[in-house]
C-alpha cells in the first residue's frame, strides 16, 4: 500500500531539506515501520516528538491504511 | 558578584524622586535576578493586602547578571508588581530592547513606587533622571504613543508604554515595549496607568562587567553555535510559534469555540504557511540569536506576529477562519494595550453566553467584526466593553455561565486544551499568577514529547514539578522561552562565566524550588490556598467530541489527586500551603 510521510520541525533532514515522500510499505504496516523504511530510526533521534496519522496524535506502534498521511514531529519548545 | 550593576534605581513617583541604592547582593545569590529577584522585593516590600490599583503597590522592572552580556536569547526583562487581575504575584517576561538599556543606563532594576499626580512620562538616560508631562500622549494608542517618542528621542532609546486599556485601569491591560513586546498577563499595564505613568524612554551608553571577558566571550560564542543555534531551537526563526498550531492541531489541544472542543477542520485557512505568505520582515529581541518575530502585512495591517496564542483565541476558538481577521485583531489588542489571550478569552466567552441564551452580549462565534470592536470598547471601557472589561470571572460570577469561564483565579486561560493534556490543566492551577503557560508547559512531555502519556493523572505532580523548576530559572536568568535546548547545566555554566562564582545544576534547581516557593508564599500570604488552585466545571463534566483525545474528560479526582502530588514534591501541605519550615528559608 502507499502513503505519504510528512516531516516537521527539525526532521526535515531526514528527507534532505524535503517536507515529504510517498513511500510504498506493506500492509498492516505501523507508523514505527513506515518510518524505518523511509530511513528514520525514531528511537535513536533523540529530538523525535510525535507521530500523527491523518491529523490525529497515535502512539508509534498503530497501523497504518493504504492512502493514509504519516506526520511526524520533532519536539518543539516554547509556548 | 559580577555581571550584576550593584545598583538599583528607586523612583518615587508622588515626590518625583529618583534614589540609587546597592542591590542586595544576598538576595540575588538566592534568587539571581529577572523574575526571581522581582518577586523576592515585591515579598520583601509590599505590604499585604493592599489594592494593586493603589500607590502602594509597585511595579519593577528587573535585568539579570546575564543581561546585557553575549549569551543568547538573554534580552529579556521581568515586569513585576501586585496583579489587578488576580490578587497573587505577577511577573511577566518582556522582549525588545529595554532591558539592555536599562542595564546600560547602569542598573539592575528600576523600581517605582507611587504615583505622579497627572499624566506623565519618565526618561532616564544613564544617571539623568527626569519627569515628563504626557498630556500629548495620554489617550493615544501604544503604538503611536511609542513613535511620537521616537521621534523626539530617537531609535537609540527604547520605550515602555501602556495604551488605553493601562490608563482606564482595565485588569487586560498590557504594557508594551518595541511596539511589538509584552508583558502581556495579569493587568501590569493598569499598574502602570494607575501611577499615571503612560512610558518610561531609556537609553543607556555603560556596559556590563564580567570575569576573564576574553575566556568568556570565546565560551559563549560556543555555546551560541553549539546549542543556540541547533535546528531544535531555530524553528522558532522560520516560523515563530505559528509552528505550534499544526502540532496542536494534531495533537489534539488546539481549542475550539470557547474550549467547547478541539481540533478545527479549517485550521489550513490561518496556519503558518498561509500567515507567512505576508511576511514583510523579521527581528529579534537584544542578544536574540534565533529572531523569532514575524512582521506580516495584510491588507492594511501591519502586525508583527501573530503568535500562536493570539492566532488560536480570534482563530478556532473565537469560531473564526479568517487570517485577516486574526491578525487585525492582533494588531488592535497591542495598539490598544490588552492582553490578546485574556481580552480574547473574555469576548470568546460572551459568544458562548448570546449563542446559549444565557446572556446577550450582542456578539456571536465568528462575528469578527464585532470582536475586534469589542477589544477597542474594553480597553476604553466604553458601552458593553465597561462590562466585559471585568474578564471572564467576574462577568461569570455576575451573569452565569460559570462551568465554562476558562480562568483561575481570574486570569483568563491559554490556549492549551487541558483534557488533551491533562498536566496541563495542573500547570494552570497551581501557576503563580492565575491560568499560564509560561510556568509550565506541559504539552512539552504530554503531547510534543509523548514521554508521558497525557491522559492519566499519574507522575503529573512531579512533571509540573520539574517544567517550572526549569522555567523559574530560566526566567531568573532574563532567558527567552525559545532556548528549549537550555539545561540545568548550561544555566549554572552561563551563571558562573557571567558572576565569576562557581555554580552548580544543582545550585540552579535549588533556586528554581526556591523561586517557586516565594512566589506562593507571597499568595499564600494574600489569602490563596488550595481551594484557589481550579479548573473550570467545563473539564469534568463535557467530554471533547474531537481529535485524538475525543471521548476525553478530566475526572475531578484525578484533578485533586494531581493537585496533591503537586504538593507533596514541593514539601506544601495538603492545603497547598508552605509550612513555616519552608518560610524560613526565604
Amino acid at each position: 500500500m502507499v502513503i505519504t510521510i510528512k516531516l516537521r520541525g527539525s526532521l526535515i533532514k531526514y528527507f534532505n531539506g524535503q517536507r515529504e515522500k510517498t513511500i510504498e510499505v506493506p500492509l498492516d504496516c505501523s507508523a514505527e515501520e513506515a518510518l524505518k523504511l523511509a530511513g528514520i530510526d525514531w528511537p535513536k533521534i533523540e529530538n523525535f516528538g510525535f507521530v500523527a496519522i491523518n491529523g490525529k496524535r497515535v502512539m508509534i506502534y498503530d497501523k497504518l491504511q493504504d492512502g493514509d498521511e504519516l506526520k511526524a514531529y520533532s519536539k518543539i519548545s516554547g509556548g | 558578584m559580577l555581571g550584576y550593576q550593584n545598583n538599583i534605581l528607586r523612583i518615587n513617583l508622588t515626590k518625583k524622586e529618583a534614589k540609587t541604592e546597592p542591590l542586595r547582593m544576598d538576595w540575588a545569590e538566592k534568587y539571581i535576578g529577572s523574575k526571581g529577584l522581582s518577586i523576592k522585593y515585591l515579598y520583601e516590600e509590599l505590604k499585604p493586602g493592599i489594592d494593586p490599583l493603589s500607590p502602594e503597590n509597585k511595579l519593577i522592572f528587573m535585568t539579570g547578571p546575564l543581561t546585557g552580556t553575549s549569551v543568547p536569547c538573554s534580552g529579556k526583562l521581568a515586569i513585576a508588581g501586585k496583579s489587578p487581575a488576580t490578587g497573587t504575584i505577577c511577573d511577566c517576561s518582556i522582549g525588545g530592547h529595554s532591558a539592555l538599556k536599562i542595564k546600560y543606563a547602569g542598573y539592575d532594576a528600576v523600581i517605582l513606587e507611587g504615583k505622579l499626580d497627572k499624566p506623565g512620562y519618565l526618561f532616564i538616560e544613564n544617571d539623568k533622571i527626569t519627569f515628563e508631562d504626557a498630556a500629548e500622549l495620554w489617550g493615544k494608542g501604544s503604538h503611536e504613543a511609542e513613535a511620537m517618542l521616537i521621534d523626539k528621542y530617537g531609535h537609540d532609546y527604547s520605550v515602555i508604554s501602556i495604551g488605553p486599556a493601562g490608563e482606564t485601569l482595565c485588569t487586560m491591560a498590557c504594557i508594551n515595549s518595541d511596539y511589538y513586546r509584552q508583558a502581556g498577563r495579569g493587568g501590569m499595564g493598569a499598574v502602570m496607568g494607575s501611577k499615571n505613568l503612560k512610558a518610561v524612554v531609556v537609553n543607556g551608553t555603560g556596559g556590563v562587567k564580567i570575569p576573564n571577558i576574553k575566556e568568556a566571550v570565546k565560551r559563549i560564542a560556543e555555546i551560541e553555535k553549539e546549542d543556540t543555534l541547533q535546528e531544535d531551537n531555530t524553528f522558532v526563526y522560520d516560523g515563530g510559534t505559528t509552528a505550534f498550531l499544526e502540532a496542536c492541531q494534531d495533537g489534539g489541544i488546539l481549542p475550539k469555540l470557547n474550549f467547547s472542543d478541539t481540533t478545527d477542520e479549517d485550521w489550513t485557512k490561518y496556519n503558518g504557511e498561509v500567515l507567512l505568505e505576508s511576511l514583510e520582515g523579521k527581528r529579534g529581541c537584544g542578544s536574540c540569536g534565533l529572531g523569532c518575530g514575524n512582521f506580516l502585512k495584510m491588507g492594511d495591517v501591519v502586525c508583527e506576529g501573530p503568535e500562536y496564542e493570539s492566532i488560536s483565541v480570534a482563530g478556532p476558538n473565537a469560531g473564526n477562519s479568517d487570517p485577516v481577521a486574526i491578525v487585525k485583531a492582533n494588531q488592535v489588542a497591542d495598539d490598544m494595550g490588552l492582553d490578546t489571550i485574556s481580552a480574547g478569552d473574555t469576548i470568546i466567552w460572551a459568544m458562548e453566553m448570546t449563542e446559549k441564551g444565557i446572556h446577550d452580549f450582542g456578539v456571536r462565534f465568528g462575528e469578527m467584526d464585532k470582536y475586534i470592536e469589542y477589544l477597542k470598547l474594553i480597553a476604553r471601557k466604553e458601552g458593553i466593553g465597561a462590562e466585559l472589561a471585568l474578564g471572564v470571572k467576574k462577568l461569570s460570577e455576575k451573569y452565569g455561565g460559570t462551568d465554562f469561564a476558562m480562568q483561575v483565579k481570574g486570569l483568563e486561560y491559554p490556549q492549551y486544551e487541558p483534557r488533551g493534556s491533562w498536566g496541563m490543566s495542573l500547570a494552570y492551577a497551581v501557576s503563580d499568577r492565575g491560568a499560564c503557560h509560561m510556568r509550565a508547559y506541559a504539552p512539552n512531555e504530554e503531547v510534543f514529547a509523548a514521554s508521558i502519556p497525557p491522559y492519566t493523572p499519574e507522575g503529573k505532580g512531579e512533571m509540573v514539578f520539574n517544567l517550572a523548576q526549569w522555567n523559574a530559572v530560566k526566567f531568573s536568568l532574563c532567558i527567552c522561552d525559545f532556548w528549549g535546548t537550555l539545561n540545568m547545566e548550561l544555566m549554572a555554566e552561563l551563571m558562573t562565566l557571567a558572576t565569576g562564582k562557581e555554580w552548580t545544576a544543582a545550585d540552579m534547581a535549588e533556586v528554581g524550588t526556591r523561586v517557586i516557593n516565594i512566589a506562593r508564599a507571597f499568595n499564600q500570604r494574600e489569602g490563596f490556598t488550595a481551594k484557589d488552585d481550579t479548573a473550570p466545571k467545563r473539564l469534568f463534566n463535557e467530554a471533547l467530541k474531537n481529535g485524538p483525545g475525543a471521548g476525553q474528560k478530566i475526572p475531578e479526582e484525578a484533578f485533586e489527586d494531581m493537585k496533591q502530588q503537586y504538593y507533596k514534591v514541593l514539601g506544601w501541605d495538603e492545603n497547598g500551603m508552605l509550612p513555616e519550615s519552608l518560610l524560613a528559608t526565604l
